[in-house]
């Protein structure tokens, strides 16, 4: 009998992550409340809804991905269908254009299905290709050519942004057999949840403790370059420590920690710019003291290509 | 007496437990869910705990949903209390759907026009399931309109506040499900959209009807400028 939940079967990498994740958000409430006992004061608010908004974040993560791969995929789309239906109604889409939406949606299933059968060829080609083409076709036959560029610039993009960067973590699961390699496509998984969501942390946290001179000082004014660089830094020496998870050398690990920091960066100014464009502050509530899921997963789907393909590269390509 | 055969028509049976509990199933469950995951309605404020005892929401109405969605944040124990108040002209046109909106809704329905009132003023009957202790959910808009665009509102509201003085009302403004599910179409596709819960309002006894018909209305319509100004980018902020 299949097992829906395979909890019982995770190896010793997995167990060690989680191990790991949970210290980390103990440690972090009891600082945070015992600092709010001497202290009361508004950052400490912040960082103590923040933190109940992690562990809840990661208890979804790991229960995801311990369970069954079906469950894990859904568990993506999902993350990619509420990127998408929360980045929709910003667009202000007329009437006609729903029906396209409605196309963008039924993607989803689609991408998802596709990575988890690893049909290769046409998951790499589906959005990029033939959707590149579909979508504003349909926004053309709809007759109305009025606000178009918007939409037939921004409907592809959110799809290859949220839906196909995204889906390469589905992909994982179809890595072929590497030798040496025990963690398994879950351990590859919380790495790379551990090595995005620690950067987004170390990042703020860098930026709170050090930051002085900002980035881009027009489009997000609390990125700082001292935050950028302590979090790279630090997430690349994460990404070695950890790397018992992956079927990576030392300096391939430091050098797919430093570019999924980066890239988790780049995802958050690019979202970042796309929402002052729009005139709001968060995309949404739905993470209590993040915002809405755009505002929490811009890094994350940002970086899933790139980390899929470097551990594509380095663990089956490069290893012959 | 129009009044007291309302009454006995609507209120001698009380309402069966098994609607009850699909009543409770379908809004605090399903419904829920729906607008939760997938249609992604933000709840702001809907927490804030309801007064006891019968209570009168009223709302913005753009889309069918509107009345679902303010079912769903009614307190579950008094969700088969809570009726939302529709119109007979549209909702009674067929039998599925009058049966749909008394059984799935728990709607009252009502004729809008003047001309087609048989014998009961539906002022009458919604007074008199107030005081039989219901909750009522009020589109004082009396339609769903241009979208986004708030109409003047009927004094339905007014009417019934200034008779019960002790009954608050609760203004809840809904944005953005009008895109979810427009007017004139059948087909929901997710669009997100907020749900603010205002703080009850109390009308003392001598208000008049009109002082309380454009005190609900500014109440939502400073809501609705709240929620704007919210989730701005602060001026110092920008460039």
């Amino acid at each position: 009998m299949n097992k829906l939940i395979e909890v019982w079967s995770v190896n010793a990498e997995v167990q060690w992550v989680i191990f790991i994740i949970l210290c980390i958000l103990v440690c972090s409430s009891v600082a945070w409340n015992v600092w709010n006992f001497l202290k009361p004061g508004g950052l400490v608010n912040e960082l103590l809804v923040r933190t109940r908004s992690w562990w809840i974040m990661c208890a979804c993560f790991v229960a995801t991905t311990l369970a069954h791969p079906v469950v894990t995929v859904i568990g993506l789309a999902f993350l990619s269908f509420a990127l998408l239906r929360e980045m929709y109604p910003l667009l202000n889409l007329d009437q006609r254009e729903r029906n396209v939406a409605l196309l963008c949606y039924a993607v989803i299933p689609v991408q998802y299905a596709l990575a988890y059968h690893g049909m290769t060829t046409l998951f790499l080609a589906f959005i990029p290709v033939f959707m590149f083409v579909a979508i504003p076709f349909m926004l053309v036959i709809r007759g109305e050519t009025k606000g178009i560029v918007r939409s037939i610039s921004l409907m592809p993009y959110s799809l290859v942004a949220w839906v196909y960067g995204m889906s390469h973590l589905a992909m994982l699961f179809n890595l072929p057999e590497l030798p040496g390699f025990t963690a398994g496509p879950q351990g590859l998984l919380l790495y790379f949840i551990f090595l995005v969501g620690i950067n987004d942390v170390l990042q703020f946290a860098w930026g709170k403790i050090i930051g002085q001179r900002a980035v881009l000082p027009n489009v997000s004014p609390n990125k700082t370059w001292e935050g950028l660089v302590g979090g790279v830094l630090s997430v690349t020496l994460i990404a070695v420590a950890l790397r018992f998870l992956t079927p990576l050398e030392t300096w391939e690990a430091a050098f797919t920690g430093f570019c999924v920091a980066l890239a988790g960066f780049m995802g958050d100014a690019i979202a970042s710019g796309i929402k002052r464009d729009l005139g709001i502050k968060n995309s949404g509530n739905a993470i209590p003291g993040h915002g809405g899921y755009l505002d929490r997963l811009d890094g994350f789907a940002t970086a899933a290509a790139p980390f899929f393909h470097l551990i594509y590269f380095f663990g089956v390509t490069a290893a012959g | 007496m129009p009044a007291r055969t309302i009454d006995a028509e609507f209120f001698n049976a009380r309402v069966p437990n098994g609607r009850r509990w699909l009543l409770w199933f379908l809004y605090k469950v399903l419904w829920r869910t729906v607008f939760g995951l997938v249609i992604g309605l933000r709840y702001v404020r809907a927490e804030a705990p309801h007064p006891d005892g019968p209570v009168i929401y009223i709302a913005n109405h753009n889309s069918h949903l509107d009345a679902m969605s303010l079912m769903t944040i009614v307190p579950s124990h008094r969700i088969h209390l809570t009726h939302s108040v529709a119109a007979q002209d549209f909702f009674g046109r067929s039998r599925f759907r009058s049966w749909s909106m008394k059984h799935l809704v728990n709607a009252v329905l009502i004729s809008r026009g003047k001309e087609e009132r048989d014998e009961v003023d539906p002022i009458v009957l919604l007074d008199a399931m107030l005081r039989q202790g219901h909750s009522l959910i009020l589109f004082p808009e009396g339609t769903r309109g241009v979208p986004g665009v708030m109409a003047d509102f009927k004094r339905g509201v007014g009417h019934l506040a200034s008779r019960h003085p002790d009954i608050p009302v609760i203004p809840v403004y809904l944005d953005g499900l009008y895109r979810t599910l427009p007017k004139g179409r059948t087909l929901i596709v997710p669009f997100g959209g907020t749900l603010v819960m205002g703080d009850p309002l109390l009308f003392p006894a001598e208000t008049s009807i009109d002082a309380i018909t454009e005190k609900a209305r500014l109440a939502i319509e400073s809501m609705a400028e709240d929620l704007l100004d919210e989730n701005k980018i602060p001026s110092s902020d920008s460039p």
